[in-house]
Parts: structure tokens; sequence; C-alpha cells
């Protein structure tokens, strides 16, 4: 290439740039950073998580914004969308840390985008808060500047292994997504569970296959007592109804969001009955924070509220409660008031470990004959059909 | 090239990076340029198969992970250094075309197409599902940028991005001339030979065989080196970045910049990194955007950019 | 030995889906000679403009199909007219604008239908025949049933008409079609036209039984491939064994190896046949590829 197309290029990129960087901090407000996926595999739980952000944004501004220093900054979000690949994740982050300098980046799905997008963090003294990924290595890679508030898949396998035991499910069965989420959630399980708690069957399924007949034979023949699902909502649906009309005597496992009235509106309560699950946001659990949750989200987006929604909406109130505690938008100060916050969020208290880990309440709840759920653990927050 | 244009080169590249060294640049702007340099060096690798001996590669994604992977597991599971872990990515990753070209060579033009997708599909699915080695889909975290050393008085680091884009960009600058040298030997032009027809180059005495075998040997370690520079870049190696898409991406690259040009993998790399991100306000849009742009320029200008700029060229020298 | 037959059935199931996209693109490949990688992406728009028909205007699953089928084929005519034809003659090229035409599509459907997955609930298809001991969906049973017919009808198309034979003529010898008179434009547009509308009829069928979503036509397309090579590229009848074999191998390998090796296994076995029958099961083709 000619050293004068260089030249012009350069200045075409670096021309767009700057009017891209317009947009940043200024005047009265706080511009924070979302990364999360609009488009490709993971866009439908993309949707959620910008959902809760939107809605948590929307009401801090109703409430005047956020207070810093003497000054109401209304809080404004910069959205990029990483698709779920690592190159695409790091230049989201070094835009949204050096070009439009925000104070805090927030979200991302995907537990391979985070090693890339970390140490950009670092670099540019920019605290990263996640929402979703659920991979547990993330948050020990002795970054200070990482923080998560959702549970991990060893917290949550935890949570229903204990169960599992107690229940003697056994031998079990796992069909999983054959990525993070899948690998990760067999693998915390696997963990988890007694030390030789026999494991009849595990099948990984790449995601957007939708075809569980194989499995079914497979697990079928290895006389699994228990089957448990690794995926979101959509294969989810459809594993269970295959599943059901194979007419396999197995009892149902599922994982975060399927113990939903929108999961329950894909399939119906005969098939989902007795099916239990671990849920880090049971939707009408009777607490007040998740029910006053639910209602506004369902006031404004007509649907029932989602636990990537109410994680990432945890995640921006707490940012700005760090930020009202920095009395600053300088990274590092909002950093350090992060490490020593303590936020009544809506799935919990939001507390970060030394390795930046909030450790929220894992929920399992069990499907109703009539299409409710009950809470069964944990033991504190127990209740009956009609809670979950 | 003519004496000239090698000097400057000469000239020019190391004056290029001690500038970018020099940290003047915006952040964003150097992390753009190392990003555009981790797949122009890749796609310099698939320009001498598919520009120059006519081989379209659709598995060249699986060569830059198998780069990847054998830095990521050297530096981080056994503490080897960048600089120890380099050359093996190559070899590895040069190998494993070698083996690949001397198996499917002999395939025409759409069987060689799904052979070769079959292998970049295979060897994802390796880099998925083989957890022990590669920890999963989840990825190999915490991938060292290159080590830095004193050379002749002179301290050379690299951590820091105007450190590692300078690097980036001398390590893409040292692939042009190691491709140039080639298509200028010989044997470059016994690729282009074969391309242009086989028979007669057989007939000639050409081996088209081992040509084609070497030639695909050779992309696949510019690829694999390309690997370990992005896994250094990105500092994590995960399937995501090697999946076919990101293979097909690849040949886009080199058919945008110009299949059969020195200057196009540089040219489609730069492109290709440089306008979705400048697009970015589109989201989904900016990919659509992108394949309709891709489509247009098949339909009417199928040279790529390099072609395009040597047509413009050529008629303004004309005119004066 | 009955895991072995329940997998072989489960295994024909998924190898129809295959079937209708390996037939759809061998069409195309037997009168054009490309492969049309965008073969994927227009199996899913069918899927999408049968569920919207379905789902807003008529409540009809047979006209959501017919929809379907004419909404692609008018696609196809554009495709043909605006990239196809115009490459014709430079392999490298139209392949590579096939796969400009995937990012186009493919984000275009997700701009307007948004990511998420649709429900496609076609009622009278979610119902179960219970064979023994085991049970099948009517929807599994109605794609191998449709998947059969429109193979059958295919086949009569191209053995007993004077268009099929033209067609079957071009793909066989195009200069000496030309030489007979056959007007080798039309049928490029006829090739078009009918892999248009199997593409629609497979995402029409797969949508009910599954959802409708952005990347369902990306598996299909990988593993209509591989049948392709399977049976023979340019092999009608190689297309229809080949798709429904690999259904098969891949869901019986699962019986002995996991279940995340399975593609792994599906596309080793195509690289074995390439190498050691590059014709394929089926192929009958010599005929050099050009460009």
């Amino acid at each position: 290439m000619s050293k004068l197309h260089r030249r012009t290029f350069v200045a075409t990129l670096a021309a767009g740039l700057a009017g891209a960087g317009g947009a940043r901090a200024q005047g009265g407000t706080a511009t924070l950073g979302i990364l999360t996926a609009l488009s490709g595999p993971l866009a439908a739980p993309g949707r959620f998580q910008m959902n809760g952000f939107n809605l948590a944004r929307d009401e801090l501004n109703e409430a005047g914004g956020i207070e810093v220093g003497g000054r109401r900054l209304r809080v404004e979000l910069k959205v990029y969308d990483t698709r779920g690949n690592p190159a695409e994740g790091a230049s989201s982050m070094q835009r949204l840390t050096t070009v439009d300098r925000v104070p805090v980046v927030l979200g991302e799905l995907s537990s391979g985008v985070v090693p890339a997008v970390a140490p950009i963090a670092e670099e540019n003294e920019v605290p990263f808060i996640m929402t979703v990924p659920t991979g547990p290595g993330l948050t020990k890679q002795r970054n200070r500047w990482v923080f998560r508030v959702n549970a991990h898949n060893d917290m949550l396998g935890k949570a229903l292994a204990d169960f599992v035991a107690q229940r003697d499910w056994k031998p079990i069965a796992f069909i999983a997504w054959n990525n993070d989420a899948g690998r990760g959630g067999v693998r915390g399980m696997q963990e988890a569970l007694p030390q030789g708690f026999p494991i009849a069957y595990t099948g990984y399924f790449n995601v957007g296959e939708v075809d569980f007949s194989a499995h079914i034979t497979n697990i079928r023949n290895s006389g699994a007592k228990a089957v448990m699902l690794f995926m979101d909502e959509e294969p989810g649906s459809l594993a269970i109804s295959q599943i059901r009309a194979a007419g396999l005597p197995v009892q149902l496992i599922g994982t975060l969001a399927m113990g939903s009235d929108r999961f329950l509106a894909r399939l119906d309560a005969q098939r989902l009955n007795g099916m239990v699950q671990y849920n880090a946001f049971p939707p009408n659990a009777p607490i007040p924070r998740i029910q006053a949750f639910s209602q506004r989200y369902r006031a404004r987006f007509n649907e029932e509220a989602h636990g990537f929604a109410a994680q990432s909406y945890d995640g921006l109130m707490v940012a700005a409660a760090a930020i009202r505690a920095a009395g600053s938008l300088q990274g590092s100060r909002i950093r350090d008031a992060l490490a020593r916050i303590e936020h009544q969020g809506v799935t919990g208290l939001i507390k970060f470990d030394a390795e930046g880990q909030a450790h929220p309440p894992v929920y399992v709840t069990e499907w109703c004959a009539d299409g409710k759920r009950s809470i069964l653990y944990p033991a504190e927050l127990a209740a009956g059909c009609g809670a979950g | 090239m003519s004496r000239m244009a090698v000097l400057a080169f000469c000239l020019a590249v190391p004056a290029l990076v001690w500038g970018i060294a020099q940290g003047g640049l915006p952040p964003y702007l150097l992390h753009i340029l190392a990003l555009a340099c981790t797949y122009a060096i890749p796609a310099i690798g698939l320009n001498i198969m598919l520009g120059y001996a006519g081989l379209v590669c659709l598995g060249h994604a699986a060569f830059v992970g198998l780069g990847a992977y054998t830095l990521g597991i050297l530096a981080v599971d056994h503490g080897w250094s960048f600089w120890g872990a380099l050359p093996l990515a190559a070899v590895v990753a040069g190998v494993a075309g070698g083996a690949l070209g001397a198996v499917t060579l002999r395939l025409r033009t759409h069987f060689f197409m799904i052979a070769t997708l079959a292998f970049g599909l295979v060897l994802h699915a390796v880099m998925n599902n083989w957890e022990e080695l590669t920890r999963g889909p989840v990825g190999l975290p915490g991938i060292p940028r290159p080590e830095g050393f004193t050379l002749l008085g002179l301290d050379f680091a690299f951590r820091r991005l105007p450190d590692f884009a300078a690097f980036a960009v001398g390590a893409t600058a040292v692939a042009f001339a190691i491709s140039a040298l080639l298509i200028r030997s010989d044997f470059g032009r016994m690729l282009v030979a074969i391309r242009q027809d086989e028979t007669l180059a057989a007939a000639k005495g050409v081996n088209v065989t081992a040509g084609k075998v070497l030639a695909f040997a050779i992309g696949a370690a510019i690829a694999g080196a390309g690997g370990a520079v992005k896994a250094a870049f990105l500092r994590v190696s995960a399937p995501a970045s090697f999946e076919y898409l990101e293979g097909i991406n690849l040949v886009l690259i080199v058919i945008i910049g110009g299949a059969g040009r020195l200057s196009g993998p540089l040219l489609g790399a730069l492109l290709f990194v440089a306008l979705p991100e400048y697009l970015r306000v589109a989201a989904e849009w900016r990919l659509v955007f992108f394949g309709v742009a891709l489509v247009m320029l098949m339909r009417f200008a199928p040279e790529g950019l390099a072609g395009i700029l040597a047509r413009v060229f050529r008629r303004r020298a004309a005119a004066a | 030995m009955l895991a072995f037959a329940e997998q072989a059935v489960n295994g024909l199931m998924m190898g129809s889906i295959y079937v209708f996209v390996a037939l759809g693109m061998m069409l195309i490949y037997g009168v054009m000679h490309v492969l049309n990688f965008a073969h994927g992406a227009l199996f899913m728009l069918g899927g999408y403009v049968a569920q919207t028909i379905f789902m807003r205007v008529f409540d009809n699953y047979l006209l959501a199909v017919a929809g379907a089928v004419l909404f692609l084929i008018l696609i196809g005519a554009l495709l043909e007219r605006g990239v196809f034809a115009p490459l014709r003659g430079n392999l490298r090229n139209q392949v590579i604008a096939s796969l400009g035409l995937v990012l186009v599509i493919q984000n275009t459907v997700v701009a307007v239908f948004g990511p998420n997955a649709l429900q496609f609930p076609v009622q009278a298809t979610r119902a179960t025949v219970q064979l023994g001991p085991l049970s099948f969906a009517v929807q599994h049973l109605l794609i191998i049933a449709v998947g059969a017919a429109c193979v059958a009808a295919l086949f009569a198309f191209l053995h007993l008409t004077k268009l099929g034979t033209a067609l079957r003529a071009v793909s066989q010898n195009p200069r000496g079609a030309l030489v007979v008179g056959i007007d080798v434009e039309a049928t490029h547009k006829l090739a078009f036209a009918l892999s248009m509308a199997l593409a629609a009829i497979g995402g029409a069928l797969l949508g009910p039984l599954f959802l409708v979503f952005p990347q369902m036509g990306d598996l299909p397309l990988v593993k209509g491939l591989a049948g392709i090579v399977l049976g023979g590229m340019g092999s009608i009848p190689g297309a229809v064994l080949g798709g429904l074999a690999i259904g098969v191998i891949e869901a019986t390998s699962t019986l002995v190896l996991p279940t995340d090796w399975k593609d792994v296994v599906v596309f080793c076995t195509i690289v074995v046949v390439l190498l050691l029958r590059p014709q394929g099961l089926f192929g009958l083709r010599t005929r050099d590829d050009h460009g």
C-alpha cells in the first residue's frame, strides 16, 4: 500500500472517531459503557440484559440522575455489540475506555469474551462489572478492576447438588449446550455433586441444534433417573417437550430461566409438573424487592421479568451507587467504592469479595401441578406453590 | 520489487514502527491497527494459497487457531517465552497445512473447498471439546504479551499498547516481505504458472503437487505465526475466534483487498477491521452493509481494492 | 440392536432435512456448476416467511408454505439475475458472492424479525404416534413423507417432462444442449426456482417441529454439503441417499462416541470419502470444475 493512501485512510478513520467521541460525558450527563450481544446466537439473552440496563437507566433519570459532587448527572448508556467474539469485545472495550471515556463498563454475556476485555479495563483503569457470564475462573485472574454481580457456575451448581444428592436422583444424565454456558454448567455440577455420584450420560449439542431424539434414546438406554438441562429457554422447551413425548420416566432438572411463566407459555403445566431448577431470580417470589421489580418490568416491557434483566439492573444500580459514593467519575475512585459497597439489589445483597465476586442467593424452585412454582431452597425463603 | 522499492520498504517500516511506538496516536487507533495486523498476517498466508496458487481454502482460521493455542498452551501451562513459542506456532501450523495439502490437493475446486471447510470445523470442535488441553469454550486466558529484551544497547518492550501495536506492524511487515520475496522468486513464478495452466506447467517439468503442498505449508505457517500474534494481542485464545465464519472472513479479506496482489491482504484487513468499527453505530445493519459491499465488489470489481487502485494509478499515469 | 434401530430412525428424520438442503444445492450446481453457500440462509428465510404468513395473515399451514415458496422463488429470481448470472464462468467469484449473501440475508432477518427464536405452533402437527415402545412426532413423519413426495415429484419432473429433460441435458452437457436448441438461460432460472422452492418447503417444515431462528439454516447447510459429497457431486439420487446417510451416521455415532464429537465424525467422513472415492458413492461426473 502506498504511504499516501495509508495517510488518507488514517485521517478518515480518525475523523470518524472524533465524530463518535462527541457523545462522551459532558455537561450534565454520565455516559456508562455497555457490552452485550445485539446480533449473533447470543442476541436473545442480550435483549434481556439490555432491558435490565435500560430500565435501571430510566429509573435513575426519573429520580433526577446520579448526584456527583453536588451536580446531578443524567445517565446515558453507550452500547457496543460484541457478538460473543473476543476480538470484538476487546475493540469495544478499548473504544469505550479511550474514545468514549466512560467511567465504568458493564455487561457481557459470553465467558469467552471476558479474558480479552478485562486486561483492557485494567490498563485504562476503568472498572468492569459482569452481569451474566458464569465462568468461575473469570474473577480469578488477579484483576482488581473486574467485578461480577451474578453467581457463577460453581455457586449455581452447589445449590442444586445438595438437593439432588438428598433426593437420591441417581444416576443423573446431562444434556448441555456445547458452549461456555453448557460445558461450564456440567463441570460446576460435577464438582458440586458428592464424590462418586453416578453420572449415566452427558450429551452436548451445538447452539442452534434442536433435535434431541438421539440424546433421548441414549438416556433411555443409560437408565438415568434424572436429566439436567444446561441450556436456555428455547432449546430447553424443545428438549422437555421431546423428552415428555418420548415418555421418558425421568426427573427433570432445569437451569436459570426455566422457572418462569415465559417458560410455561412455551410448554404447559402438565409437562413441567415436578421439574426443579436453580434460579437466580424467581420472578414471583414473595420477597418485596423481587415483586416490585417484576411489576415495574412488566409495566415497561409487557412481559415477565427475566433473571438476566434483574442481574443487569442490579449491575447498573451498583455502578450508580459506587459513582455516588465515590463522588467522582474517575475510574479508580469508582473501583475503590465498588470494592467497599453494600447494595441491596433486586437479586439480593451485593457485596463483592476480594476477587470482585458478589454472592447473591441462589434459589431452587419446583413446578406445581397448576403451572405455579414453589421455592424449595434456600430454606429460609422456602414458600409454597405460587411463590417461585 | 525494484531495488528502490526494497530500499524504501527497509527504511519506511522501521520508521513507521518507531513512530507508532512513540505513543502519539490515540489508543483506540492503535488497537484497531494491531487488530488489523492480526488479520493481515494470516491473510498474507492465505494470499499465497488463494491468490497465487489459486487454492480457495475455507478452513484457514484453523491454522490461525493452531498457532494461537500452541502459544497459549506453551506459555500459560509450560512457562515458555513468547519468542520461544512463536517459531513453534508457525511450525505446528505449517506441518498441519502441509499434511492437509498433501491429502486434499488432488481434489478439484468445490471438493477442495468442502474438504478445507470440514478441516476447519473439525479443528474448531477439537478446540471446543478437548477441555483438558484447551480449557474448552471459555478459552485459554492469561496469555502474556511478548517479553521485552535488549538488543545492541536498545531496550525493546511489548506489553504496552503502543509498543505492541508497533510490534504487530513490524511482524506484518516481516510477513509481507517474506511473501514478496517468495512470490518474486522462481517458486512464486512456478505457482503462478500452475494457477494459469496446470497441465502446461506439468508438461514443462514443474512438480505441480510439490509446489502446491509447499505453498499450502508456507501459507499455513504464516497463519500460525499470525495466530500467535493474535493470541498475545487479545491475551486469550478462545474457539470463538477460530470458527468457520472467521475462515470465510479471511477469504473475504483477501478477495476484497485483491487476491494475487501483494498489497491485497493489507488493504483487505484494514478495510475489514476498520470499516465495521467505523460503522459500529449501525449494529446489525453493519454486517448487512458489509455483505452488500462484498456482493457489489464481486459484481463490479472482482479484482479487489488493490486492482481498483492499480487501475486508477495507471489511468492517472496515462493522462499525465 | 434396538438402540441402533431407534437411532437410525432418529437419523432418518434429521437426514430428510439434509436432503432438502442437499437437493436444492444440487439443482443449482447441476446446471450452473456453482455451490450456493447462501442456501442455508435462504432455507431459514423460508421458515421465517412461512411463520409470518401463518401467524399474521392466514392461519393456514398449507397457504403459509405456498406463500413461502412463492416469496423465495421471487428472491431466487432476483439473486439469479442480479448476482449469479452476471458472475457466470467465474466459480470463485460466485462462491464468494454467495458468502456475502449469507451475511446480508442473516443479518437482515435479525434486523427485521429480531434475534429471538419464533414459535411456529401448528397444532395438527404436535400430536405423536406410538410405534411399539417408541413414539414419534407427527411432524417428524410429515417431514419424511413430504421429503419423499418432493423427491418423487422432482424425479418425475426431470425424467417425464420436456423442461425437466432440458434441465438434465444442460447439466450433462451445456454446449451440446445449446447446439440442440435448448434455452440454457431459461434452465438456469428454472433450476434456481426449483431450488428456492425446496428451500422454502424445508424451512417451513422444520419450523413447526422446532423453532424459527436466524441460525436455523447453518447446520443443515453444512450437513447438506456433507450429504452431497457422500452421495457424489452432481448426482440427484446421490444427494438423497447422502443426506439420509449423514443423518444416520451422526445419530448412530452417539452410541459409541461422546455426542460432542458427532460433527467431527460427519466431517471426517466427508474427508475420508473425498480421499478414497472423490466422485462419492453415486457420482458420475467426470467433468472438471472450471474457475
